[in-house]
């Protein structure tokens, strides 16, 4: 993962995050929209969001749509996203959102996250979870 | 040109080469189906298989079991299931296992013969014959893909005996999970986000691929990739799931359908696919014969989790006008009676006025949904018929005069209102503390679509031949079911329909 990441010239500071993703996974994902640079984007990725790093994400310069489906998990490992969010009743074991009845580990990130902007997690369609910090 | 793509298998961007761009800069959209002779390919399969329900999934598999070596499920939505991936998963079959084991005496012709009945003298006999006479297998092909079932069985309603399995996460990605891992470790190459565009014939009528707009964003309606050419050496499978989704189309169909009626589909079951079929010359069978979920919650999106709580409830409930208090219906008639009769309740400017469903609290909890029914605020519990009437603005005299009229039926064995089959209902009375859930029908399947032989082959409405390289199967087809689908046919219909296209093209007997 790092190598390719470092290839790719992803910001270390991304890195750090996956670190402490599953101790402060709350935290993180309950990262707000702010604006930087003429763009709203996640706190926790001001780093990124400061310099103009599109690149890290969209894998280009100046991007026109949104980046590929897997991007996130150049940083993020599924495997740490999967453990951050397993509900810990039995009765509840399918509603991990990052491994679900449904579509398992597959759901694109983009889905469910709105980097730029507030976004209705995909499980919204037809069931009242609470994900409040999904602000929708 | 190259381009930059991730790749799931790997994690990692890679480069690849592609002459993707030339076809995909075509200038105005050709009226039908493109022409193979003007068509650069971008990609080569020996079968492209669209949609990745239960039919496109099954036809993967099965393809690859018959040695098809290069097989394609090109999905348009961002992740693989469609809507089979979020349906109750309730399987019919006859002659199964579990029937030997409960000592069931069922058959072919007994499947059949209940769903004829439902279909309203309409249904194709010949396709469920097929269906039914297959279904077992294709039960099998489900768990031996890692599929786990409850160890019982269930009797819906309009089925003569017990025949239906559900999935013990009462789901139907009880079965796609499965069924696509499968097709994965089978080396089926799935591809998300492709939106089917149209179908490219060679100068004799044939199809021999299709055209597909990648990267595609379905909220937003806009596909950020290349269209590209993809070529089908034996054939193009439709498995696109039916039309529900599809307001204009649907409410074109039947009126009544109109946005005021949500649905219980996955937001792509949208049709397109479907109406190219027609633009090639596929023959319309009863596309107006559209169902509607009667056991849905207006306090949920989709089919949710109040659906299958009803659906086991109903026998032993009782379901009420909020504006009279009063029972409207036999809680078990067919899906089409009780979706009507619930459309008519309505305040007095005409809204909607939805009923509410009251079953005893210590029956409620029966079901595996009813904990997250209360959990997820779409159910609630009372302890008594005032706190009911309060919260739901029903007239409360008429309400307890309700309940205890019913309550007699529940002991006599016979509904006298509604002549509802109180057998399931023995010994269960509706009794405090109880339990509540809105109900509101919901558009949930289309019995319509284009006419297949057993084969799976698409028929032309001109020549009444098969359209040489065209396939299709599962709810995107029509005829199987006649007016009214039976609950839990569908997935064997599709799992058949999908195994049977795939053996055709694998050039075996269907």
């Amino acid at each position: 993962m790092k190598a390719n990441s470092r290839k790719l010239g992803i910001a270390g500071v991304a890195l750090v995050g996956v670190a402490v993703s599953a101790l402060l996974f709350g935290t993180y994902a309950n990262g707000e929209l702010q604006e930087y640079d003429g763009i709203d984007g996640r706190s926790y990725h001001a780093e990124m969001h400061d310099k103009g790093r599109c690149r890290s994400c969209h894998g280009v310069k100046d991007p026109e749509g949104y980046p590929a489906d897997d991007a996130c998990l150049l940083c993020h490992e599924i495997e740490e996203l999967v453990a951050a969010t397993q509900p810990q009743a039995e009765e509840d074991r399918w509603q991990n959102p990052h491994d679900n009845l449904h579509y398992g580990e597959d759901v694109p990130c983009v889905e469910c996250h709105g980097e730029h902007s507030n976004k209705a997690p995909l499980c919204a369609n037809c069931h009242n979870f609470d994900y409040s910090a999904h602000e929708y | 040109m190259t381009k930059t793509e991730y790749d799931r298998g790997r994690r990692r961007f890679v480069k690849v080469v592609g002459a993707a761009g030339v076809a995909g800069l075509a200038g105005p959209r050709l009226a039908g189906a493109a022409r193979a002779s003007e068509t650069v390919w971008d990609e080569s399969y020996d079968i492209v298989i669209i949609g990745s329900g239960f039919a496109g999934l099954a036809a993967g598999i099965e393809a690859r079991q018959k040695g098809v070596e290069n097989v394609a499920i090109f999905e348009k939505m961002p992740y693989f299931g469609g809507n089979s991936a979020i349906n109750g998963g309730l399987f019919a079959a006859p002659g199964t296992p579990l029937q030997a084991q409960e000592g069931i005496e069922d058959s072919v012709d007994n499947m059949v013969a209940d769903q004829l009945q439902a279909g309203r003298g309409v249904a194709y006999e010949h396709l469920l014959r097929h269906i039914a006479s297959n279904a077992a297998d294709a039960l099998k092909m489900c768990e031996d893909a890692g599929a786990q079932f409850h160890p019982y069985l269930q009797q819906l309603g309009g089925h003569s005996v017990p025949r239906t399995y559900q999935t013990t996460v009462n789901c139907g990605a009880g079965i796609t999970q499965p069924l696509y891992r499968k097709c994965k470790q089978l080396s089926v190459v799935t591809r998300n986000r492709c939106r089917f565009e149209k179908f490219i014939q060679d100068d004799a009528g044939r199809v021999v691929g299709v055209k597909l707009a990648t990267r595609y964003y379905y909220d937003r309606e806009v596909s950020e990739g290349e269209t590209i050419n993809v070529k089908a050496e034996r054939g193009v499978l439709v498995a696109t799931g039916g039309f529900s989704q599809n307001i204009a189309l649907r409410s074109a169909q039947d009126p009544t359908l109109t946005a005021e009626v949500t649905s219980t589909n996955a937001p792509g079951a949208t049709g397109e696919a479907m109406l190219e079929m027609f633009r090639l010359g596929a023959v319309p069978v009863h596309l107006a014969y559209i169902q509607s979920g009667p056991w849905a919650s207006p306090d949920e999106g989709g089919f949710g989790y109040v659906s299958n709580y009803s659906i086991y409830n109903f026998p032993h409930s009782v379901a009420i006008n909020r504006a009279t208090g009063r029972r409207f219906m036999n809680e078990i008639a067919d899906r089409k009676t009780r979706a009507d009769a619930e459309l008519a309740n309505r305040d007095e400017q005409g809204k909607p006025l939805p009923p509410i469903l009251v079953t005893g609290y210590s029956e409620a909890v029966n079901h595996p949904s009813a904990k997250k029914v209360l959990k997820y605020g779409v159910g609630w519990k009372f302890d008594d018929l005032e706190s009911l009437a309060r919260e739901f603005e029903v007239p409360l005299e008429p309400l307890k005069a309700q309940i205890a009229e019913y309550n007699g039926y529940v002991r006599e064995g016979e509904d006298k209102q509604f002549g509802k089959s109180m057998e399931m209902a023995k010994g269960k009375l509706v009794e405090p503390p109880f339990m509540v859930v809105r109900l509101w029908p919901k558009v949930h399947y289309c019995q319509g679509g284009v006419e297949i032989n057993v084969k799976a082959e698409v028929i032309d409405s001109t020549s009444g031949r098969a359209i040489p390289g065209l396939y299709a199967a599962g709810e995107v087809t029509g005829g199987v079911h006649g007016v009214s689908r039976l609950g839990s046919c569908s997935i064997p219909e599709c799992l058949v329909m999908g195994i049977s296209a795939a053996r055709t093209l694998a050039g075996g007997a269907a």
